[in-house]
């Protein structure tokens, strides 16, 4: 295959440094383009970037320097002296076969087509519920190519295709749970796609009116200790917050209190993926900001803690492989490491992370399956703020608003209320999970379907 | 300067082009910016540098705006961008200017970076103070220059620094103007206190008396008053010219936006959005006067003075935020302050605050303090936060300190934009306020 300018000119660069005088070195080139839209009280915002960045890592084995700037870097530099600390750079892996996917290559939205779309959200959610508006509403349509050289050795290029509609509604002159009387209430609906085109202004409008009745007419919920049902918006919250028990080399010793001598941490209904090849997972790409092949890698299988996610970095030490077969778990003591370095700018050196991090789904299980025998109980719909977790006591809160549940159906809508009880409660008492599983973008793209579970409880306070 | 070459009324014809009636607004917001880190020990790359460079070009019709942005400085971008907002309205067609900017000189130079670590341990040795922390440290600067098809201010350089402190209990960060033995005193006060209050239990919750260190002064002014009287924030909850006339606060709080009054490093003379810079009284007599507005708010309510635009790079449009915000002293030392509020809390290390425009309530947490008992300060209490409406709050200012220090200085976001902040605060003695732990 041709190489193409951006690759030329990473190797012209990279033979550069080295000639300098700087063996371990690695190049990246970012190039991105994209369109935004946004809609809200200062009027409509049309908004084309077109970014060109740049990345240097290099130096010896003793110490090294990162240099970062916009346009395309100078061969000759100058760089500066390296000092500190070096910044190990990875040795190239096999990559399983990788095939982009079609989508990429679709043409961003034209201002036309972005004004529609948030156009017929808006006439979409006046017709779900009279009087609400689209107050904010913001739309990120946006593509970018990453080339990557090391001296190691590593030579790679990946792209990625992002569209993100982030929505806030409004319903004037309602009281909710805990409000001053005509306060407004207010919902906000995110959702991403490769191609915005894909978005459903109906099923986002049904999103927001959901939100928006509930927390208009709900009411501060009694104690209820029934089996609670949260929906995709509620659990990937509450996986977001475990992250410190799943990432990095630390969570092992985090997590040891919540897992019992058989190495159990959650109910056996319950698996926790990374996942940074996800098949239509929105950042999926075959390796990641660092070069290294991205893989599925299990955390917690069939209620079983595997191990954390690292970095092939944070791996190493121990007893691990990078090549090794993501289905065949590990021991205890050994660590699999995955790609999953992210760059989220050029301007960055790389940071390990969640890549796609998300609960398993069971496939054929739909979400009103969870809750149809639930004699009392409750759904929660979605989170209305960031909630209180103490991975240390083993205890959190988090403000939801959603349905209570009687005989199976939604008896009255609830807002106001807290999800309370013990961390250890949470992942044992998983005792279904459905098979809609959704992301949403909290230090990563976390996901998780809709979840049944038992023994926590919602009330008034926290 | 980069910008010193600049062809600007090339520029400004180009521009020119875009507008089609004297209510347009177009410009070209043109920066430079430059990042020198020398992140904690251990960390990987001992030295960090970051040079960035671009422009955006900027349409504004009624309630409308385009922005085109690139990650270039030259010509050939310029052009491209202005053809990307003129594509709105095809018959604008630029000429090519000249050149830009300069290129980039050699590399910085880093000595006062590479030096400070060491004066931060010798005057946490003279405070007989040692336990282990790791600082990383920054030096941002920042040189940008705006174009209209009308005016043609000076180009505006700013320079500043941050630090941050990983504690074994904690983190601590802040921005300063320079660095040096004094910068080096302050950030030692700093850790030194928060040493002496690592154990320290936090208050009992309760409606007490504070007094706010000129730090938490100004953090509590940011967000009671700068951030609650933007243009945009208003807007939210009404109409933003309606708030002038209306009383805030407590008749002793004169609180003024000044950013032609800042410290030289970050002095500013004209916006990011190339407009004079004016001192700008947001309360005066505790009445509200001038809410904070950029050329798209003042143009569309009328009645507002524009000059407070500010915008974190050349991808983001331009809002209103506040740049130097200073308190006007009052009477009273530290120890009057003190032995007024009887019994009470001293918060000295304000972490972090919030405002929710809808309903007023805000909420401004501590890491520490100390205690006040028979008008004197003893021991130091731990985290805590004071919480409520603002209104109610700022009527409840019982005293101001007589002088006013630099305070305040930080990182503030909203709206995605992260933008650094300065002040000049003294002490307040607030009465009966809800404290919790």
């Amino acid at each position: 295959m041709k190489a193409t300018r951006a690759e030329e000119h990473a190797e012209a660069v990279l033979a550069a440094l080295q000639r300098a005088g700087l063996p371990e070195a690695e190049v990246y080139l970012k190039e991105g383009r994209s369109r935004r839209l946004a809609l809200g009280l200062a009027g409509a915002e049309h908004q084309v970037l077109v970014e060109e960045g740049w990345g240097v890592r290099a130096g010896d084995r003793r110490s090294a320097f990162f240099a970062a700037g916009t346009g395309r870097p100078e061969p000759a530099g100058p760089w500066p002296a390296p000092q500190g600390f070096p910044s190990p750079l990875p040795d190239p892996s096999p990559v399983v076969r990788w095939s982009d996917p079609p989508d990429l290559d679709s043409p961003l939205l034209t201002e036309l087509e972005a004004q529609a779309l948030l156009n017929a959200v808006a006439e979409a959610l006046a017709a779900e519920l009279p009087g609400a508006t689209l107050v904010e509403a913001t739309l990120e349509d946006g593509s970018s190519a990453s080339t990557l050289a090391s001296s190691h050795g590593i030579r790679a290029r990946w792209r990625h295709r992002v569209a993100w509609a982030r929505l806030v509604a409004a319903l004037p002159e309602s009281a909710p749970a805990g409000a001053m009387l005509g306060a407004p209430v207010r919902a906000t609906v995110e959702q991403g796609a490769r191609e915005a085109r894909r978005l459903q202004p109906k099923a986002l409008a049904r999103a927001l009116a959901d939100r928006l009745a509930v927390r208009a007419r709900g009411s501060l919920p009694e104690r209820e200790s029934g089996d609670v049902v949260l929906a995709p918006a509620v659990a990937a919250r509450l996986v977001a917050a475990l992250l410190p028990l799943l990432v990095g080399p630390e969570a092992r010793e985090r997590a040891a209190p919540l897992v019992d001598r058989a190495g159990r941490i959650g109910s056996p209904q319950l698996s926790v993926v990374d996942d940074g090849r996800l098949p239509n997972g929105l950042l999926a790409t075959a390796v990641d900001g660092e070069g290294v092949p991205t893989r599925a890698v299990p955390l917690i299988e069939g209620g079983l803690y595997r191990q954390p996610l690292l970095a092939w970095w944070q791996a190493r030490g121990g007893s691990s492989t990078t090549t090794g077969t993501p289905a065949a778990a590990p021991a205890a003591s050994a660590r699999v490491a995955s790609g999953c370095s992210a760059r989220p700018s050029f301007r960055d050196l790389p940071r390990p992370g969640p890549t796609h991090l998300f609960v398993r789904p069971q496939g054929g299980v739909r979400p009103a399956m969870l809750v149809g025998d639930i004699a009392r109980g409750c759904y929660l719909l979605d989170v209305d703020g960031p909630g209180h977790f103490d991975l240390a006591a083993g205890r959190f809160a988090l403000p939801v608003c959603g349905f209570q549940l009687d005989a199976g159906a939604a008896r009255r809508p609830l807002a106001g209320g807290w999800l309370c009880g013990s961390i250890g409660a949470l992942l044992r008492g998983v005792a279904g999970v459905a098979r809609d599983l959704a992301f949403f973008p909290l230090a990563g793209m976390i996901g998780s379907p809709t979840l049944r579970i038992t023994g926590l409880e919602v009330r008034a306070g926290e | 300067m980069p910008f010193g070459e600049l062809d600007r009324p090339a520029l400004a014809r180009a521009l020119a082009q875009l507008a089609e009636g004297p209510d347009d607004l177009v410009d070209a917001f043109l920066e430079r910016v430059e990042v020198v880190e020398l992140p904690a020990s251990g960390e990987p790359a001992g030295v960090r540098l970051r040079r960035e460079e671009g422009l955006a070009v900027r349409l504004c019709r009624g309630e409308k705006s385009w922005l085109a942005s690139r990650d270039r400085l030259d010509a050939e971008a310029f052009v491209d961008a202005v053809r990307q907002v003129a594509r709105v309205y095809p018959r604008a067609a630029a000429p090519l200017p000249p050149a830009l900017v300069r290129p980039w000189g050699g590399l910085p130079a880093t000595a006062e970076l590479q030096a400070f670590p060491r004066q931060l341990d010798r005057a946490l040795r003279e405070r007989r103070v040692a336990f282990p922390y790791r600082l990383s440290l920054r030096r941002h600067r920042r040189e940008l220059q705006v174009v209209t098809p009308h005016l043609l201010p000076a180009a505006e350089r700013e320079s500043w620094y941050s630090y941050r402190v990983e504690l074994a209990w904690g983190r601590l960060g802040g921005l300063l103007v320079e660095l040096g033995d004094e910068a080096a005193e302050v950030v030692a006060g700093r850790l030194a206190e928060a040493f002496r209050a690592r154990e320290a239990p936090p208050p009992e919750s309760a409606t007490a008396n504070v007094v706010l260190a000129p730090d938490s002064t100004a953090t509590l002014l940011h967000e009671a008053v700068a951030h609650a009287l933007e243009a945009d924030t208003l807007a939210e909850v009404g109409a933003p010219e309606a708030a002038r006339g209306v009383r805030l606060s407590e008749a002793r709080l004169d609180v003024l936006d000044d950013p032609a009054g800042a410290p030289h490093p970050v002095r500013r003379a004209s916006d990011d959005e190339g407009t004079p810079v004016l001192p700008r009284w947001l309360l005066r007599g505790g009445v509200v006067d001038q809410p904070l507005a950029d050329q798209r708010w003042a143009r569309r309510l009328g009645g507002l003075q524009p000059g407070a635009g500010r915008r974190e790079s050349r991808h983001r449009l331009p809002a209103p935020r506040s740049s130097y915000l200073r308190l006007l002293p009052g009477e009273g030392t530290l120890d009057e302050l003190v032995a007024q509020a009887g019994d009470g809390l001293y918060l000295a290390e304000p972490t972090r605050g919030r405002l929710d425009a809808h309903s007023g309530d805000f909420t401004l947490a501590f890491a520490h303090g100390r205690r006040i008992r028979d008008g004197a300060l003893h021991e130091p209490v731990g985290p805590c936060r004071i919480a409520g409406r603002f209104a109610d709050l700022l009527g409840k200012v019982g005293a101001v300190g007589g002088k006013a220090v630099p305070a305040g200085a930080g990182w503030c976001a909203k709206g995605g934009q992260r933008l650094p902040v300065w002040g000049a605060a003294p002490e307040l003695l607030i009465g009966g306020v809800e404290v919790s732990s």
